[in-house]
């Protein structure tokens, strides 16, 4: 397959979960009654601001109920609700696409907006500075560990951290949020319990951007910690794997020096499967994402999911739904070009 | 491999005996719960304000004394159902419940009552009084009650605190304030007013006057309650009798802001984990190896359309499809486990029908096969038994993954209200600000018990790769 195919035929897996996602999504919407409820709502809330504003200009309450009842109509016309849900079906997909939720019930954007779209989009950025500093991290602690590692593999103390390390799979990120800020906020007083800013924040450059970190520094602990063993596990069964390989030894049957067969004969040969052992992971460092924002009062799109299921402010969480597997599929991609850069075989064939 | 022999495998390497013995502890405990608590648990127990009412809200556990300063009072409650002595008289019986309280704490209860259930009379209404003996020799009378004669139109045998226990508390109540007063009158001469008196029942009770002229300091030692019931017919019956000296400190692990005891309700998560653990993932690996073996013995169309659809369903981010489908179809646990399990299984089938596709090109079935084995034939006995060690291996695997997704689901205030499961005393906790206020002996055990249930599967999981992979084995 050629470079081309290859990518067009990820890109197309990957369009299929987003399509899967938003047809699971309408169709439970639709056929638990629940679209219809939200338009009926949608309806209703209209209704009543059209009839404070009309009735300022028709006295007549016959007449004044008549013309209310033509625009209920009209609107039921409009959104097709005397229609089944499967026929508003490419509607629903289309107003899921492009965020055109309406407004949320209760909640509102930091700029008091109530649209869905601006809410849900002021806190994306949030969230990505979360989630990819916290990956950046892990990710640099993990090659460093665990090439380390592969150099004393079968060793006591080896076996002892692969061991610690295959573990922290069981550890929950919210728990360990919660752990540390126990101990580093309530015990020691350390780092700021919640939050991305102090209140009120700082406004010069400097000072600002040292409350960030500060506040940032246990939300991003609590997500290296969850995901870093589990990467360094991978990093040292893969860089274990290669560097049996009869071409490593060859390598430094020729003298090489040991960093550069680490570097150009055992890594760089590893890097796809560890690329690819790490893509599986990164749904479940989405769901890591969303419970420790959760647990940190980081106002990214993971808090807000939990802010609108205690709010039950349904159109925030189809909204979100949407945009995270969205992200997801987004990252995705990207690892998936940085693999054909990484593997010669698939650009060369 | 025989079953015996995979075992003596799993059990020969350090993990996998771990793991064994974990998970042996794990179910002895849930195997208790089920049978010391009814199965609706939640709704009758759990979320049922009235059974919790006595106890102390945000109390730390009694053992947490040791680390403490002051030795604080320990949450008791003394219950009876018989008297503990009958004196008889002419006419008239006084029956004594009595209770002994060893009191050595330093500081004074939070609170005292006293209730009575169901008390049943034939003749004239019974007398209640409520009294302390003190270590330093005073006796005191607390409470007098007169249960209420017969309305008119009722006849014996009349029945009072039916629905609605008899239930004061002392520190409440005027006549004890009466009572307080002219005891402290007698035995200390101290004069005072009534308006002071009230909210220093409990402090004067179990305590002395300090010396300094104000103030009471707590008296230590061997504390006999009394209850004497004076009835005036053999047949009248009381059907419980309970006295709770309120304290800051309570139980094995403590209550929650309602006052549940968390260690009823963590009791109770052990089944519920275990269920939710192995129930989805029985049903992720059976789809995951009914598909795969499908898809690698069957191949062409069939194999594609499989695999393309794994490779959709597998790359679903599971969180916040999870957190949809829950808050539009209603929380239920049971739905939760079913989504678990509809989107675990892509993984498993992809490796099994590697592995499938390797054993079907083998001498093994080609044999079979041209013995005129049926492909089912084929596909049960010739395959899945080869690949059946692996398949429970993977199954031990999922189980911890279905827990931890349970445990958030639950910790983002989406888990069955009807259900109290680990995720949920947690969020309850975070949820109520416990986090903020330090109350760690609610939202520490939560995890704890969660990272070792998961931990527990993840050691049987190492402990079976040697049974699995053969090559492993020393």
């Amino acid at each position: 397959m050629s470079l081309a195919t290859t990518l067009a035929l990820r890109g197309f897996t990957l369009f299929c979960v987003l399509l899967v996602v938003l047809l699971l999504v309408v169709i439970t919407l639709g056929a638990t009654g629940f679209s219809d409820r939200m338009l009926q709502a949608t309806i209703s809330e209209e209704m009543r601001g059209l009839r404070q504003s009309l009735a300022q200009t028709i006295r007549d309450p016959d007449q004044l109920e008549q013309v209310l009842h033509s625009r209920h109509q009209q609107l039921i016309d409009y959104y097709h609700l005397d229609k089944p849900w499967y026929f508003r079906l490419p509607n629903t997909v289309s107003q899921v696409l492009t965020l055109d939720l309406g407004e949320a019930r209760t909640m509102r954007s930091f700029k008091g907006s109530s649209r869905v779209a601006d809410i849900v989009m002021e806190r994306l950025p949030n969230t990505i500075l979360l989630v990819t500093t916290a990956m950046l991290i892990t990710a640099v602690i993990g090659l460093l560990a665990g090439v380390r590692l592969a150099t004393r593999a079968g060793s006591r103390a080896d076996r002892v951290v692969s061991f610690f390390l295959a573990s922290s799979y069981a550890l929950p990120a919210w728990w360990v949020g919660i752990f540390l800020i126990l101990i580093f906020s309530f015990k020691f007083a350390l780092f700021p319990s919640g939050g991305m800013y102090s209140l009120p924040p700082p406004q010069e450059g400097m000072a600002r951007l040292l409350d960030l970190l500060r506040h940032a520094a246990l939300p991003i602990i609590t997500l290296v910690l969850v995901s870093f063993g589990v990467w360094t596990y991978v990093v040292r069964t893969m860089v274990l794997n290669t560097a049996q390989e009869p071409f490593v030894s060859v390598a430094r049957a020729k003298g090489l020096p040991e960093p550069l067969v680490r570097r150009r004969y055992i890594l760089r040969v590893a890097a796809p499967p560890i690329l690819t052992n790490l893509t599986l992971g990164l749904a479940g460092s989405i769901g890591g994402a969303i419970l420790t924002e959760t647990v940190f009062n980081w106002p990214g799109m993971g808090r807000l999911y939990y802010d609108a299921i205690m709010a039950a402010d349904e159109s925030i969480i189809i909204a979100l739904t949407f945009i995270f597997t969205l992200v997801y599929i987004i990252a995705r991609f990207i690892l998936e070009v940085s693999y054909i850069i990484l593997d010669p075989r698939i650009r060369y064939v | 491999m025989r079953p015996q022999e995979a075992i003596r495998v799993l059990l020969s390497s350090g993990p996998g005996k771990a793991g064994i013995i974990f998970f042996l502890a794990l179910a002895a405990v849930s195997l208790y719960a089920i049978v010391a608590y009814p199965l609706d648990f939640g709704l009758r127990f759990w979320n049922n304000p009235a059974i919790w009412a006595d106890n102390p809200r945000n109390a730390p556990p009694a053992w947490s004394n040791t680390f403490t300063h002051l030795r604080r009072v320990e949450h008791t409650t003394f219950r009876a159902t018989e008297p503990a002595a009958v004196i008889p008289g002419a006419g008239v019986e006084t029956r004594l419940y009595t209770f002994d309280l060893d009191y050595r704490f330093e500081e004074s209860p939070a609170f005292t009552s006293f209730s009575l259930r169901h008390l049943t009379y034939y003749s004239r209404p019974p007398l209640i009084t409520l009294s302390l003996a003190r270590p330093d020799g005073r006796e005191m009378l607390l409470y007098r009650h007169a249960v209420r004669g017969p309305d008119p139109g009722e006849s014996p045998p009349v029945s009072r605190y039916v629905e609605a226990p008899l239930r004061v508390y002392l520190s409440g109540d005027d006549t004890v304030l009466w009572n307080i007063a002219d005891f402290l009158g007698r035995e200390f001469e101290m004069e005072l007013p009534l308006s002071q008196l009230r909210g220093m029942v409990d402090e004067i009770a179990f305590g002395i006057p300090g010396g300094d002229g104000q103030g009471f300091r707590v008296l230590p030692g061997d504390y006999t309650i009394t209850v004497a019931v004076k009835v005036y017919h053999p047949q009248d019956s009381i059907s419980e009798v309970v006295f709770v000296l309120g304290g800051s400190v309570y139980g094995l692990m403590g209550t929650d802001t309602l006052g549940r005891d968390l260690a009823v309700g963590l009791l109770f998560g052990f089944p519920i984990a275990l269920f939710i653990g192995l129930v989805t993932a029985l049903l992720a690996t059976t789809m995951g190896t009914l598909m795969g073996i499908l898809s690698g013995y069957q191949g062409g169309k069939t194999d594609i359309f499989i695999q393309r659809f794994c490779d959709v369903l597998g790359n679903i981010p599971l969180l916040p499809i999870l957190i949809f489908l829950i808050f539009v179809l209603g929380q239920k646990l049971m739905l939760v486990i079913l989504i678990l399990a509809a989107f675990g299984w892509p993984g498993l089938t992809i490796l099994i029908r590697s592995m499938v596709l390797q054993l079907r090109s083998g001498q093994l079935v080609e044999a079979t096969r041209a013995l005129g084995a049926s492909p089912w034939r084929i596909m049960l006995r010739h395959i899945f038994f080869q690949i059946a060690p692996f398949v429970l291996a993977q199954m031990i695997f999922f189980t911890p993954a279905a827990i931890l997704a349970e445990a958030g689901l639950s910790f983002l205030g989406l888990g069955d209200p009807s259900i109290p499961t680990w995720g949920q005393i947690l969020e309850f906790g975070f949820r109520t600000g416990a986090v903020y206020a330090g109350y760690w002996w609610w939202v520490l055990p939560p995890g704890l018990l969660i990272v070792l249930t998961a931990m527990t599967f993840v050691l049987l999981t190492l402990g079976m790769e040697p049974v699995v992979n053969p090559r492993l084995r020393s």
